[in-house]
């Protein structure tokens, strides 16, 4: 034998076995052989008994057209938010070139109780001020004694417009009253978060869980907000805070620079699961799937969602959005409260496809009765 | 072969001016000196011009790459003098030429794709047009557009260069400039352009509410084996297939194909060989991502999505293609000493490494670096952008710059580079004495194959890239 021919040959077969095994074995039904079987989720999280929400704002912003305009101009969707000179923290020096620092420099002596001063401050230095809506509902879980645990899920963006929300559903005497146990801060972006202090005016004290990736900045305008109660940072993963009740924090790149969210699932007795959301930048079908895999729940049912479902939030549309709206139907949902960050669109496609969306009154600027809108309210079991 | 008719790439020869890595190392600090400085001027979303938005900076790194192509492999510099390309200094070139590449790059996307096709033709091509439908933004619109013209510089990135190096040019091989330059142009543009619609323009019909049922077929023909309606499904193979074309260019040095000694069967053999190459890859890669990240779950928006892990398929072959252009321009193809098939054996291995360090450099460091997102998977992460924008530079400065300023340039006889073509012609024969080898080569490579299949989960279990 020709040792250097045989090396040289071998040399060959090595690259032409390892691209053909690639080609016929890699997508060949024969590799789920080294594939792991999904596993049912066992975690046991107990019960509660029923689940009431509140739609306090859903609208993040009134114009997308206005909103988008300032995306495009400070550059695209992965620029910092706290740099696109976006109210509260203005700078006046146009979009995109706008800082924390200097934007909370000019409001943080007004804050929390002088919005209404700090918020004019914030029209004259920021772009588009007046187009700043915000994020916010009221849950209510009633235990399996009858007990109501109030939790208040995101603050919103506008102090204006969240202070009048916030009294037009009473939120500000329940915060002022200690009824509300805790708010949920389900990420960092500015709609769901920058209106802090329309609740740190009336309860500076509330306990406050937020992803454990809040950026610097965020941090920061927690205590410059005049917060003084409790912060727990929720991790990746399952976190219990009361029977029936998780949080569940995700860890996902999100644009405008933020990262991870958490969510919320409660386990219905009799009914089954009802997931709550913010944003859902995780997407539906993640937080869905997370929820097979790790818990389990009452009648093995995926029973309600209710949020922003973030799939076409800013009235754009890709082919893989309708991969979403095709696979969502294997998990047999029963009732759909969307909103927010859902789309004009998608919500739309969901009603055409024949998913149970609980319509809504269209009340407070919420543009269409396919979503849940501000005021309305859900419940789970009916 | 006349002097006149020898490609430019082809008649040069680079010599380093320093002995050993300074060249290396000095033409990596200026390119990367350049990427950095480009990055933040055009690219980075904290940066001046911001055009990652992502499909709009995309889109021009992507066209910027096929429109030097064009210029180098294609066209061989002309309009450009023989003689100016030969005596011009490399900076002057490199300025002259990558002005000129950016010229045609904005009149071929903003002129004739949204400025022709986009206005007689096909609206998704154009913003404006785009905009007439009620609801969508000035920000999707121009999106939307960029993707599509993007798509189509995809399907050009591959069929062109493959062309070249798979067909050899032919049947215009024989041609001058600019006969032989327009007549590949063309016939590689054609058929980019149906591909195109059987891949991409189904992808474009989706984007309207309610799908284009009348225009374009959809949902389209790929859904149920790609599990999703999106094209990334063909931009994982088509991207695996640029790759693939310039393994073979380069480190690969062609084989093994090029042991057909029949012109016309080692052309289709190579033109076909890179597509079944690239698509082994391309199944491949969508596996390694299911036995690390689990199955994908259709309709999932993020590292479970049918359509962003293919998606990340075609990321995934540009990460190796960064490493394979290094090596071939400033590694001077290493090894050399051993058989060809030997060295071949170990580039790939040494580009496997590379690319797995960029991989996770990139991951680690980019968000920072780049201002990029974190993550794996968000919808607006697209590291081919960056490590597109790292190869237009290294290509101009290889292919205009003439290496500068690690190396200078000689010029080789007519009679040198038919002698060169002799002597590869020679050593790439086969020999019946290779087969025992070739046979246990391939089992050997079918074990390396199911023992890389078998450790991916427990690395995936053991070992995390982003926190």
């Amino acid at each position: 034998m020709n040792r250097r021919e045989f090396v040289k040959g071998a040399a060959l077969g090595v690259g032409m076995g390892a691209i053909g095994a690639m080609g016929v074995y890699s997508y060949s039904p024969m590799r789920r052989a080294f594939l792991k079987d999904v596993k049912r989720g066992t975690a046991d999280i107990g019960v509660c008994k029923a689940v009431r929400i509140t739609n306090i704002s859903e609208t993040s912003w009134f114009d997308n057209g206005v909103f988008m305009q300032d995306v495009t101009g400070a550059g695209g969707l992965l620029v910092d938010q706290y740099t696109f000179n976006w109210a509260p923290f203005g700078n006046g020096k146009g979009v995109g070139k706008g800082s924390y620092a200097e934007g909370i420099k000019q409001i943080k002596p007004l804050l929390p109780n002088k919005l209404e001063e700090a918020w004019a401050i914030a029209q004259e230095k920021s772009v588009h001020a007046d187009n700043a809506g915000g994020f916010s509902c009221l849950v209510e879980i009633e235990d399996m004694d009858g007990n109501v645990t109030k939790y208040l899920f995101d603050t919103g963006w506008n102090y204006v417009w969240m202070d009048t929300c916030y009294k037009r559903e009473g939120i500000d005497t329940m915060l002022a009253n200690n009824e509300i146990k805790a708010m949920i801060q389900t990420h960092e972006h500015m709609d769901h978060f920058w209106g802090l202090p329309a609740v740190t005016r009336y309860n500076p004290n509330i306990h406050i869980y937020t992803p454990n990736s809040f950026y610097p900045e965020g941090k920061q305008y927690i205590k410059d907000c005049g917060h003084v109660g409790k912060v727990t940072e929720v991790p990746k993963g399952l976190h219990k805070i009361q029977d029936g009740v998780a949080l569940y924090g995700f860890d996902c790149p999100i644009i405008f620079r933020v990262f991870g969210e958490i969510s919320m699932y409660c386990n219905v007795k009799d009914v089954g699961l009802v997931s709550i959301t913010g944003c859902c930048h995780q997407g539906i079908i993640l937080f869905a799937d997370t929820a097979y895999k790790e818990l389990a729940y009452e009648k093995d049912q995926f029973y309600g969602l209710y949020g922003g479902l973030h799939i076409s939030p800013f009235d754009d549309w890709d082919p893989k959005y309708d991969d979403l709206v095709i696979g969502l139907k294997k998990w047999d949902l029963q009732k759909v409260g969307c909103n927010h960050c859902t789309g004009l669109i998608t919500a739309q496609k969901f009603v055409d496809a024949g998913y149970p969306v609980v319509k809504g009154s269209a009340r407070f600027r919420s543009k269409t009765t396919n979503y849940l809108g501000n005021g309305d309210v859900i419940k789970f079991p009916s | 072969m006349a002097e006149h008719d020898i490609p430019y790439l082809e008649e040069r020869k680079l010599i380093k001016r320093w002995r050993g890595p300074l060249p290396m190392l000095a033409n990596l600090a200026l390119t990367l000196s350049i990427f950095a400085v480009t990055w933040w001027i055009f690219q980075d979303p904290r940066g001046v011009m911001r055009f990652y938005t992502p499909y709009v900076g995309y889109n021009y790194c992507r066209w910027w790459l096929i429109i030097l192509i064009w210029m180098a492999y294609i066209f061989d510099f002309w309009p450009f003098k023989k003689d100016w390309v030969r005596h011009a200094h490399p900076v002057q070139k490199g300025v002259v030429l990558s002005l000129v590449s950016v010229g045609i790059m904005i009149l071929i996307i903003h002129g004739f794709f949204e400025g022709v096709l986009g206005n007689t033709a096909f609206a998704y091509f154009n913003p404006a047009q785009l905009q007439k439908l009620p609801g969508i933004t000035e920000f999707y619109a121009v999106e939307y557009a960029a993707q599509a013209c993007m798509m189509f510089a995809v399907i050009a990135s591959w069929i062109s260069p493959a062309w070249i190096v798979a067909l050899e040019g032919r049947p215009w091989e024989n041609q001058k400039q600019p006969v032989k330059g327009l007549s590949i142009w063309i016939g590689t543009f054609c058929l980019s352009l149906v591909i195109y619609f059987m891949t991409m323009h189904n992808h474009m019909g989706i984007l309207y509410y309610p799908w284009q049922y009348f225009t374009a077929i959809t949902p389209p023909y790929w859904e149920n084996f790609a599990h999703t309606v999106s094209a990334n499904f063909h931009v994982a193979w088509i991207m695996c297939c640029t790759v693939v074309v310039w393994f073979m260019e380069g480190i690969w040095e062609r084989y093994p194909f090029c042991l057909i000694k029949t012109p016309w069967l080692r052309r289709f053999a190579m033109f076909f060989g890179i597509i079944a190459i690239s698509v082994s890859l391309c199944f491949f890669f969508w596996y390694m991502q299911e036995l690390v990240w689990g199955d994908a779950i259709r309709g999932h928006r993020r590292d479970a999505a049918p359509d962003w892990r293919w998606l990340h398929v075609g990321e995934t072959a540009i990460f190796f293609l960064v490493p394979a252009l290094f090596l071939q321009f400033y590694g001077g193809n290493w090894p050399n000493k051993f058989s060809t098939q030997v060295n071949v054996l170990l580039r790939t291995l040494i580009v496997i490494a590379g690319g797995i360090a960029v991989y996770c450099l990139y991951y680690k460091y980019a968000h920072f670096l780049l201002g990029t997102q974190k993550g794996f998977s968000h919808p607006q992460q697209f590291p081919m952008i960056p490590m597109i924008w790292l190869i237009n530079i290294w290509l101009i400065n290889w292919w205009f710059m003439d290496g500068w300023p690690g190396w200078r340039r000689e010029l080789r006889s007519a009679e040198e580079v038919r002698a060169g073509e002799r002597a590869i012609e020679e050593r790439d024969t086969w020999h019946p004495a290779m087969a025992p080898g070739l046979v246990v080569g391939i089992v050997v490579g079918v074990v390396v194959y199911f023992a890389i299949v078998a450790a991916l989960p427990w690395f995936s279990a053991h070992f995390t890239l982003v926190q």
